[in-house]
């Protein structure tokens, strides 16, 4: 069975290189945006700004699902070592999360957008504030899988086929 | 004359600084500019999407009609525009940083990239096609904001076609962009700790616990 599993490349990955970090774009910059005009709307009273964050927050939902289902194919040719284990365990549990917690988020917006479109209660800023650190946490986290143990790098990945880490 | 170009300095202009940077060649423990790059391609792929969705606003209000989801034209071309206005206004803090983080890049030596390419060119090109998508970020949301306040401003939609056709375009540009960038961080070990780390002989095992 195992031989019918694609090959993997230097990136210890079936495809070119790591997809999550892409799809992630459109979580991270979606989401924060939604809170970011959520706030401007808010301040400068310029409801129009809601329906802007309304579909950025939607289409965030949707996207955390596409990461979470090609976070979880590469996290598992990741071969993490060291601190990169717990951080890695620590991603995945908060990624999960946000999806739930996003989820929610969405649902709660569509109530109020179908209720009145063009106000928006101080308590779902509250909330937007908090899954925005939420998210800020992730992006650290990942980051960090990346950028100090280098995860699904090159220079990594021939080091473990080596037997170096 | 020639002996006056042939001068090379006795050292590098990153051995000044080199003294305060991190195994990952950075002041800091992680890179910024990779981090706004998630706001300058989500907000500009999700500014252009939104702008074909409203364009294409006739085909598709059945649709939203069947899912009961209320929706404007108008509103989707908000998000066309205050998404470009805002990346067009995160792009200069992300090439400026990306700038700043290339003073101090070291791509692994020997390597060549699945393009073919050597760590310097690789850098070359991401540095100076980032500042060529800049530019034409700007340029379009310029070109965007004629068409919203002047142009078309009656008009149910609200982009020209062109305009459309250029943002798809530089789906294109950016995504190839994109993978220069990656492969500076994947194939390159730029500002990667660990690549670095591995390049200069250490154990991960006690470099990294």
């Amino acid at each position: 069975m195992l031989e019918l599993l694609p090959p993997l490349n230097d990136h210890n990955l079936p495809w070119m290189d790591t997809i999550h970090p892409i799809v992630v774009h459109f979580v991270i910059s979606m989401a924060l945006i939604g809170f970011i005009f959520d706030v401007i709307g808010v301040v400068w009273r310029k409801p129009a700004l809601f329906e802007v964050s309304f579909w950025n927050l939607l289409f965030a939902t949707g996207a955390i699902f596409v990461a979470i289902i090609f976070g979880q194919v590469e996290a598992g040719l990741a071969a993490p070592y060291g601190a990169a284990r717990n951080i890695l365990d620590i991603h995945t549990t908060i990624g999960w999360s946000l999806a739930g917690v996003l989820s929610l988020l969405s649902g709660w917006r569509y109530v109020l957008r179908s209720r009145d479109p063009q106000i928006l209660p101080v308590s779902f800023l509250g909330a937007g504030s908090v899954v925005s650190a939420l998210i800020v946490v992730q992006v650290i986290l990942g980051d960090k899988l990346i950028w100090i143990y280098g995860l699904h790098t090159v220079k990594v990945v021939a080091a473990m086929r080596e037997g170096l880490i | 004359m020639l002996l006056a170009l042939a001068y090379t300095p006795p050292e590098a202009p990153i051995d000044q600084i080199a003294a305060g940077l991190g195994s990952n060649g950075l002041p800091y423990s992680l890179p910024i500019h990779p981090n706004l790059v998630h706001l300058t391609i989500g907000l500009f792929v999700i500014a252009i999407a939104f702008d074909v969705v409203g364009a294409l606003y006739p085909l598709e209000k059945r649709v939203f009609r069947f899912l009961a989801l209320p929706i404007t034209r108008g509103g989707f071309h908000d998000v066309g525009w205050y998404n470009l206005l805002a990346c067009c206004l995160v792009t200069f803090f992300t090439v400026a940083a990306g700038f700043y983080e290339m003073l101090t890049a070291v791509p692994l030596p020997g390597v060549t990239s699945t393009f073919g390419l050597g760590g310097m060119t690789t850098m070359l090109w991401h540095g100076v096609g980032g500042v060529m998508v800049l530019a034409v970020i700007v340029g379009m949301t310029v070109w965007r904001g004629f068409q919203r306040f002047f142009w078309r401003r009656d008009m149910g939609r609200q982009v020209q076609w062109l305009y459309l056709a250029v943002g798809i375009v530089m789906f294109a540009v950016i995504g190839l962009h994109g993978t220069l960038g990656a492969q500076l961080a994947a194939e390159f070990g730029v500002h990667i700790a660990a690549d670095q780390l591995l390049q200069a002989g250490a154990d991960l095992h006690t470099a990294l616990p």
